[in-house]
């Protein structure tokens, strides 16, 4: 343990030197907005909804991969990122096909959540409507890829909670997508253990089984977490 | 339970009634098939698959050897075809998504022939000014080829880059590995048909 100080908004507070920013806020209680971020697996900053101002730096940096350094002062919140997390999640709705009325998750949607907080009523950009199919293959889920923000949480659990590493993501820019395998479809893949971490880490209402409907989907993502510490405890 | 005539008992019944509703979907969970093992066994002998896997073991096997596998499947073959994807991530013990991920992130490695002969038309801003565009719609009249197309007889496939560095020569051409400078349209079309029938008359002797 080697405790350094830092300065979080004005106040001093002291943290371990190897911690995130997002680890140090979140253990005193500073909100920090997160949709890629989950507890017990590895963070990639890919939705940049945790961006945190530093001094002495010009570019705004996610909280989640970035370190603490002795003596860093770091702005949580201020207008200049509060405006780039409505441009970040007014964009996550254009990109794909977000319809909160017809949504399994809906009421228990992380985007949903955070549209509300940020006090989005309006979309500013074009939607682009991508032709997204639909998976239905698995004899269980459904994944539909219209409703994937591309958190890769999904991914990241598959990969190193369940270890199966099913999932991945191919292409590039607009075309990414969500794979299973070598692009089969779910129900044929050699991979996946049926395990339903993946429904859990969504975030979204992208993965669901099949035989609900419409605001169903209740979720619980703290079963990841719980489960990474069990697992540690066994050792 | 998992045992040899349970999984046959399962592929008997669904092979039976795999098109109607009596299987319940969930005995495909049972159902694994091998894709790589099947084609590779059966193309043992082709010289690509045994350079393939001869790189493979110069590799070690080794995960991290992975794009370097690939460009040597991708000059054996033209493209990547899927069976000798699974044959990559069965031998370097990958997971398919990831091989596949690879794969699709580089432009350079391509899932689709690009054609036995590829014709390359620079369409960076020189050669577009000297008329790259003209050659383009000279090869969609006469050819009936799109840019990143391949005729029917996997015989020519055209692409487009944006610029390959040969500004003094535009507008230029790449045919095979070959630059051709300052070309007009029906200079490109006559030395494709010169490729394309040397091909067919090697093949006929």
């Amino acid at each position: 343990m080697n405790i350094i100080e830092i300065n979080i908004n004005g106040n001093a507070i002291k943290a371990d030197a190897g911690q995130t920013i997002l680890e140090v806020c979140r253990q005193n209680d500073i909100e920090i907005l997160t949709m890629c971020h989950m507890d017990g697996i590895s963070d990639v900053g890919a939705c940049r909804l945790c961006l945190v101002q530093i001094e002495g730096s010009n570019k705004l940096m996610p909280a989640c991969t970035t370190k603490v350094m002795p003596n860093m002062a770091i702005t949580t919140t201020n207008e200049r990122i509060k405006k780039y997390q409505k441009i970040t999640t007014e964009l996550l709705h254009a990109e794909r096909n977000h319809t909160c009325a017809v949504c399994v998750a809906n009421g228990h949607c992380e985007l949903q959540d955070m549209t509300a907080k940020l006090e989005i009523t309006h979309i500013r950009y074009p939607h682009l409507f991508p032709d997204c199919d639909m998976d239905t293959s698995h004899p269980w889920y459904i994944m539909d890829h219209n409703r994937c923000i591309m958190c890769t949480r999904c991914v990241r659990v598959c990969k190193e909670v369940e270890g199966a590493h099913n999932w991945d993501v191919m292409g590039r820019g607009h075309e990414v997508r969500i794979i299973s395998d070598y692009h089969t479809p779910w129900g044929e893949s050699e991979t996946c253990t049926s395990c339903g971490k993946c429904l859990h880490a969504c975030p979204v209402g992208a993965i669901w089984p099949k035989a609900i409907s419409q605001g169903q989907l209740v979720k619980n993502p703290g079963m990841i977490n719980d489960l990474v510490e069990k697992r540690k405890m066994n050792l | 339970m998992m045992n040899a005539a349970f999984l046959k008992m399962i592929n008997v019944i669904v092979e039976e009634f795999s098109h109607s509703y009596l299987v319940p979907s969930f005995l495909t969970l049972f159902m694994k098939s091998s894709v790589a093992g099947d084609w590779v066994t059966q193309h043992a002998k082709d010289p690509r698959v045994k350079l393939v896997a001869a790189k493979m073991k110069k590799e070690n096997y080794r995960p991290d050897a992975l794009i370097e596998i690939l460009h040597t499947a991708q000059n054996a073959f033209g493209h990547l075809p899927l069976p000798i994807l699974h044959f990559i991530g069965k031998g370097l013990k990958l997971p398919g998504s990831r091989v596949y991920s690879t794969v699709t992130f580089y432009h350079f490695f391509s899932l689709k022939s690009k054609g036995e002969h590829t014709c390359l038309v620079c369409t960076g801003t020189a050669c577009y000014v000297k008329g790259a565009q003209a050659i383009l719609n000279e090869l969609e009249d006469k050819l009936g080829l799109k840019i990143g197309e391949v005729t029917k007889d996997n015989k020519l496939g055209v692409q487009a880059a944006r610029c390959i560095g040969a500004c003094g020569l535009a507008p230029a051409v790449v045919l095979d590995d070959e630059v051709h400078g300052k070309v007009l349209p029906a200079d490109v079309l006559a030395m494709i048909h010169e490729k394309t029938n040397a091909h067919e008359q090697a093949g006929t002797e």
